[in-house]
């Protein structure tokens, strides 16, 4: 499966990364390598066989539909630095 | 200077030859003392959890719990209430969690005290923690070569007898491999065994929270206060958590290992083999019989993780966008440019790489070729490992192709890199618990053995594991770092 | 060329629980920002989710309620994609293996018809937060409570194929997850949000055309001008030889027009994938029977029960059954009522729905209890008072403490029953009004309202109207 620049820069758009120009061809060529090893998959014969997204063969269990939360913006918002009358802040979006 | 274990320091305690805060100090002037050169760890100003030391080693000890007075370092990837946790990243460089991991919090409630949080690759990828914001880890044994990763810095401080015990995580042999690679003892539970909550998630299906230390004996004694079932985590089981140092003197005679003629296929230095076949050997005196088995698709390992673990990952660090915590740029006016921005300056390029691979693999199109390829894959080498364990009781295989490389060697070619996990990757896949004990040296360089057990079968790893180390030393080797050093406490 | 309108709705209900559907955070509405996001609703570095059962039981009884298949496995997605008010950027969803699949609704339509709608399935997802783009300049305002309130998402099949229509089908779901009680359907405050995907195809094409989505429609007025606007803006596009572009548009009520929403990046991939931190939810089959044989009364059982027990026209009993609380209000009135139900049913449509109507409230609203009409009721039944008194008394009982009884007896509005005063009365009403009684004994039977109009004011409207009538006419007969 090759690779290109421009897969890069989709790819890019989709995850919010941003690479430098002169990295770009880097990040190209160690992609490429990297989806030659993953390549190797295809020859595994899994026909009939069930995808596995799970390590044990478990079902979710379910709490009970009670509040135990409380109120603690104060400490949680701490950890960000542009924060005003209790609201998140970011660059305007535009619609 | 000597590297004490858990045990003797439970003996020294309990016999009132030190006090716990006593022993706080030991560590605490050890890190400063000798940290510099390993850059084991990422924040040593941790104050003393005071609340189960005593100054005077006469005075009564409080209440026993059973890990009180303990110290132990932490894996910068547990969140430590109001203790700054970073994951080896600029992103999460003055992050401080409101909230501690459930592990860390267990261990709190035992008495045991946190020294400090340990370096580590970024975001825990990487498996040389050459990927770290704060600078790569150096491998007490020989500080040009790399301690492994991505668990370096807990693998380096416990063989450097920094900290007598380390927490780590292991989502592809980022415990065993370092361990393997300091001449220690590291140990993978079952997935779900310990619980992930706090524990800042890499890729969900494969993480896990484990123990690096001098031994088996330790390793158990932290086990059983870590594990357990947890409401907060979804994937953790409700499976009872046994009394893991109570087992450790089972009979092992008559244990079925099945070795992996896949494992075994020539292309093991020599030396390294030389060492196998004694451990084996040392195995057979115990009682232990061997039997070859197959595990046909475990030739798919690297492949198959290196698309469900970025995959994961790629979505599990989306949150990681300025907006409520973490590296944010200023002066950006356009949102889109704000959020590539803060990821671009506060993710390394090892991060980076894998949030690509990820979004590629799960992209339209992509899907089914490579993502449910992948997990179809995993089930394939899990259904060997079950097929495997009818016949057998613990698997018996290599930790790494090599010992600890040179820093700088490996970290320009990733897919050089990935490879290091060929070993290890397999018991992450199926959720398999895998320790990684020390057996020898070549080259003065360590070398480990690796056993995988059946789900929920770390008992028989930690038994196994602790006959060898009575009959055995290798986990008592100092590294050359240490012996040089003349250390008067 | 004839264009056939090809509509289907999404539409997004919040499930009326407690807490969130992956943590335990209040859902409560209207409180200030950010004050009841958790750790796990603000996407902190290793939170995990924890799925709520209320909200399983939920979306179970909406499938049972539209003869729906409930998944025995279900699945939990992740549907990836940046935006300020989704923390983890990522949202829990489903994606393959929903919760319900395959139900139906039927839909009445104007000529009285019967018109099934299929649903193509149902799925539990996450709430996000909420953006206020004017709050402060130059930034937007993320407010973040909102993130984790359950959501069920219902899909209709492209079948519905007018606004009117659609209008129907949004009303029925509408109607029915509040008797499920599993929303309070609150349009205004989000609980209930519709999606409608238009498209229009030639007649008799079996291929659908290009469909844009227009998002958000918060009102049943809105949808169908929206959607009718949205039919004409692409037949004039088609018929001009041109193709509909597929997008999301928004519905600019003011300007009675769709609006292009003008978005950063192309179609999103989603990259959906089965979420690893949670694990597929069983449901077993006794657990929807237990909830099965807990379901309560439907819309069409409460109708024909209406009609067939209480003998209650049909008519009637569906203008009451519509509003699940005013149906249980006249219920509750029913526990305390001895006469004839119709009598209950007609009061509730023309005197309690004209207070509500005026006053713009709802029946939850009203200062009226239920006992109170029915006392009411009871009093006109057993001859205590007029209806017209009891109209009097209707309206003094929203700021009255008293009860019926006490009103009555208070104010002295017993009716008069007495035929002697009664007659009294008349005879003096008459006397007063010489020319109306020779207008009557002339042939003008339309007088008979005045002069009964004048005994009834004579008497502060206590005398009972119909023996006020028979006297009446009696005494005039004999004259």
């Amino acid at each position: 499966m090759t690779i290109t620049k421009s897969d890069i820069e989709h790819l890019c758009g989709l995850s919010k990364l941003n690479l430098d120009d002169d990295e770009v061809p880097i990040y190209l060529q160690q992609m490429t390598d990297i989806l030659e090893m993953i390549e190797q998959l295809q020859s595994a014969d899994t026909n009939e066989i069930i995808p596995m997204a799970h390590p044990l063969d478990m079902h979710q269990r379910l709490r009970e539909d009670i509040v135990t939360e409380a109120n603690h913006r104060d400490i949680y918002q701490k950890n960000s630095s542009h924060v005003e009358e209790g609201f998140y802040k970011v660059p305007k979006v535009i619609e | 200077m000597e590297r004490f274990t858990v045990k003797a320091i439970q003996n020294m305690l309990s016999d009132k030859q030190i006090s716990a805060a006593e022993l706080f100090d030991l560590y605490r002037s050890r890190i400063a003392d000798y940290d510099q050169s390993l850059n084991a760890f990422i924040t040593t100003d941790v104050l003393p959890n005071t609340a189960y030391m005593t100054d005077d080693q006469d005075q009564e000890s409080p209440i026993d719990f059973a890990l009180t007075g303990i110290p132990y370092a932490a894996k910068d990837i547990f969140c430590t209430q109001g203790i700054k946790t970073t994951c080896g990243s600029k992103m999460l460089e003055n992050f401080i969690p409101p909230y501690d991991a459930t592990v860390v919090r267990r261990l709190k409630t035992q008495g045991a005290v946190l020294l400090g949080k340990t370096n580590m690759d970024e975001f825990a990828m990487g498996s040389s923690n050459e990927t770290s914001y704060f600078g790569s880890v150096h491998n007490p044994w020989d500080i040009e070569r790399t301690p492994g990763g991505s668990s370096g810095g807990s693998a380096a401080a416990v063989a450097a007898g920094l900290a007598p015990i380390a927490l780590g995580t292991d989502t592809g042999g980022s415990i065993r491999q370092p361990a393997a690679f300091t001449g220690i003892t590291g140990l993978k539970p079952t997935y779900g065994r310990c619980s992930r909550y706090g524990m800042v998630a890499f890729a969900s299906s494969l993480d896990q929270a484990g123990i690096l230390a001098l031994s088996a004996e330790d390793t158990a004694i932290f086990l059983e206060s870590m594990a357990g079932f947890d409401p907060l985590d979804s994937t953790s089981v409700e499976e009872s958590v046994p009394q893991y140092s109570q087992y450790l003197e089972e009979n092992i005679k008559g244990k079925i290992i099945g070795l992996p003629k896949e494992f075994f296929d020539g292309s093991l230095g020599s030396a390294y083999e030389a060492l196998i076949a004694e451990s084996i050997d040392s195995y057979k005196k115990l009682g232990v019989v061997f039997k070859e088995i197959s595990l046909p698709n475990i030739g798919y390992s690297v492949p198959t993780y290196y698309v469900v673990a970025p995959a994961e990952c790629s979505s599990n660090l989306a949150r990681y966008d300025g907006v409520r915590f973490g590296y944010r740029s200023q002066n950006i006016e356009d949102l889109d440019q704000f959020y590539r921005t803060n990821r671009q300056i506060g993710f390394g390029q090892e991060v980076k790489r894998r949030i690509i691979t990820g979004t590629y693999v799960l992209s339209a199109g992509y899907y089914d070729a490579y993502y449910l390829k992948a997990q179809k894959v995993r089930q394939l080498i899990n259904q060997d490992f079950a097929r495997a364990f009818e016949s057998v009781d613990i698997i018996l295989g290599p930790t790494t192709q090599t010992a600890a490389f040179k820093l700088g060697e490996k970290i320009d070619d990733p897919v050089s890199m990935y490879m290091n996990d060929m070993y290890t990757i397999s018991a992450n896949l199926a959720g398999l618990p895998a320790i990684s004990h020390p057996i020898g040296f070549v080259e003065n360089l360590p070398y480990g053995l690796q056993l995988i057990a059946p789900h929920f079968k770390e008992l028989d790893l930690l038994n196994l594991t602790h006959q060898y180390q009575k009959v055995t030393d290798w986990h008592q080797a100092v590294p050359q770092l240490l012996q040089s050093s003349e250390g008067n406490d | 060329m004839h264009w056939e309108t090809v509509i289907g709705l999404e539409i997004h209900v919040q499930l009326a629980c407690d807490s969130k559907i992956f943590s335990s955070a209040s859902t409560a509405y209207g409180q200030e920002q950010n004050t009841q996001a958790s750790l796990i609703d603000l996407g902190y570095p290793g939170v995990l989710p924890v799925l709520n059962q209320e909200v399983v039981m939920m979306a179970i009884k909406f499938g049972l309620a539209v003869d729906a298949e409930i998944a025995d496995l279900s699945i939990f997605a992740r549907k990836n994609y940046f935006y300020p008010d989704l923390p983890k950027g990522y949202q829990i969803s489903q994606y393959e293996l929903p919760i319900v699949s395959g139900g139906q609704l039927f839909i009445t339509l104007d000529n009285g018809t019967e018109k099934r709608i299929g649903i193509t399935r149902a799925h539990l997802e996450e709430d996000a937060g909420k953006s206020i783009h004017d709050k402060f300049p130059g930034t937007s305002a993320i407010d973040l409570n909102r993130a984790g309130t359950p959501l069920l998402e219902i899909v209709s099949e492209p079948e519905l194929s007018s606004a009117k229509e659609a209008t129907l089908y949004m009303q029925k779901i509408h109607q029915l997850v509040r008797y499920l009680k599993i929303s309070d359907g609150n349009m205004q405050e989000g609980s209930f949000r519709c999606d409608a995907n238009v498209s229009l195809k030639p007649k008799d094409n079996t291929e659908l055309g290009t469909r844009a989505e227009i998002k958000n429609i918060n009102s049943f007025r809105f949808i169908e001008n929206a959607i009718n606007y949205e039919v004409e803006r692409q037949k004039e596009i088609l018929e001009q030889g041109g193709s509909v572009v597929q997008e999301t548009r928004l519905y600019d009520s003011d300007a009675g027009e769709t609006r292009s929403m003008r978005t950063k990046e192309e179609a999103n991939d989603y990259r959906y994938f089965p979420d690893p931190d949670l694990l597929p939810v069983k449901i077993d089959k006794e657990i929807i029977e237990k909830i099965a044989a807990s379901l309560p009364e439907l819309f069409n059982q409460k109708v024909d029960r209406y009609v067939k027990t209480l003998s209650i026209k049909r008519v009637d009993a569906t203008a009451i059954a519509k509003n699940i609380e005013l149906a249980e209000y006249f219920e509750d009135a029913l526990n305390t009522y001895n006469g004839n139900p119709q009598l209950l049913a007609n009061w509730l449509i023309t005197e309690v729905m004209a207070i509500l109507n005026k006053d713009k409230i709802e029946i939850a609203s009203l200062s009226i209890s239920a006992k109170s009409v029915s006392q009411l009721i009871q009093r006109i039944d057993d001859g205590t008072i007029s209806s017209t008194i009891a109209k009097n008394i209707f309206s003094q009982l929203i700021e009255s403490e008293m009860s019926v009884d006490e009103l009555i007896k208070d104010q002295g509005l017993e009716q008069i029953s007495d035929t002697n005063e009664i007659e009294q009365v008349i005879r003096t009403v008459l006397n007063e009004n010489q020319e109306q009684q020779d207008q009557y004994l002339a042939g003008k039977e339309q007088v008979l309202g005045f002069l009964i109009g004048k005994v009834m004011q004579k008497t502060q409207g206590k005398a009972n109207p119909k023996l006020v009538n028979d006297l009446m006419v009696e005494i005039l007969s004999n004259h």
